[in-house]
């Protein structure tokens, strides 16, 4: 086995349109007025931006063997989520591929809330890194000279 | 009432916004807290390989997300697709703008979209994200401030 191919071997055995179940929490009037200061909006309509679902779904399931830092991220908007409601979100990967050396997964997350109300679909873009390998994060560290 | 719509070439009213410290560390507290990270702390960056703290991908999402609220205000929140990658690190101290500019103009399902492009950029003008939209035309309204829970201000 070549050294790229045992690099990537935690991400070869995650296969696409693994199920990473569902969580769910509720949205409190407190959370939304938190996430507006602190992003100096306060007529912010998805508060859900800071809470990550796709990640969170992610991290559960796999954050003993491998991380995901934020490369890009895709997401379609239906409804924004109302304070004091519980919203589900259910995820999935999605895809998963290699660009120029890099191992990359998609990892989707939808949104509904209490009453049905779809929220928002989102997916994460992430550079598998699995734990314990710095490999990922040198490449970050070469590509933004951090 | 219309609002104004919007043609190709067309750019939008862009959003400024200063990143700090204190509001990397909050914004991974804020809503889902995700504990001490490469984004909060400085010790969990050096862990992961990098020299400083950066802010998350997610932070610039809402600077988008702002700048879209702005200026398509319904026409976004209600039916927007955006995708984005995040290209330069954000750091603490630097100063974001967001903008858009009209790429296309279509109808989908009989209803108006337009096409753009949006990235941010700091204050040496170098893009730290860039990435497409599709959204609706610039509404009126902003519904999302009627609902209950919402807590318009």
């Amino acid at each position: 086995m070549s050294e790229s191919e045992s690099e990537f071997k935690v991400w070869e055995s995650i296969p696409v349109g693994d199920d990473l179940g569902s969580l769910n929490y509720v949205l409190t009037e407190q959370m939304v007025s938190d996430y507006r200061r602190v992003v100096d909006n306060p007529h912010a309509a998805y508060p859900t931006i800071a809470a990550r679902h796709p990640a969170n779904l992610f991290y559960r399931k796999y954050a003993s063997v491998m991380r995901v830092p934020n490369m890009g991220h895709e997401a379609e908007y239906f409804n924004p989520p109302v304070a004091g409601k519980r919203i589900t979100i259910s995820g999935r990967i999605a895809d998963k591929y290699i660009r120029r050396g890099s191992a990359y997964l998609v990892v989707e997350a939808t949104a509904v809330d209490d009453d049905g109300r779809l929220i928002e679909r989102s997916k994460l873009v992430g550079l598998a890194r699995e734990v314990g390998k710095q490999a990922a994060h040198d490449n970050i560290s070469k590509k933004w000279g951090t | 009432m219309m609002a104004q719509q919007l043609a190709v070439g067309d750019r939008l009213e862009p959003v400024t916004r200063e990143v700090t410290n204190d509001k990397m560390i909050e914004f991974e507290k804020c809503v889902w807290d995700r504990g001490r990270n490469s984004h909060s702390d400085i010790n969990a960056a050096k862990a992961d390989g990098i020299s400083r703290t950066i802010a998350s991908g997610q932070n610039q999402m809402a600077f988008l997300h702002e700048l879209l609220e702005v200026n398509l205000r319904d026409g976004w929140v209600y039916g927007g697709k955006i995708s984005v990658r995040y290209i330069h690190p954000v750091y603490s101290g630097d100063r974001l703008t967001a903008n858009g500019r009209v790429t296309e103009v279509l109808e989908q399902d009989g209803k108006p979209r337009v096409v753009l492009q949006v990235w941010c950029e700091n204050q040496e003008g170098r893009k730290t994200s860039a990435g497409t939209v599709e959204a609706g035309q610039p509404s009126p309204r902003r519904s999302w401030l009627d609902t209950p829970g919402s807590h318009a201000q």
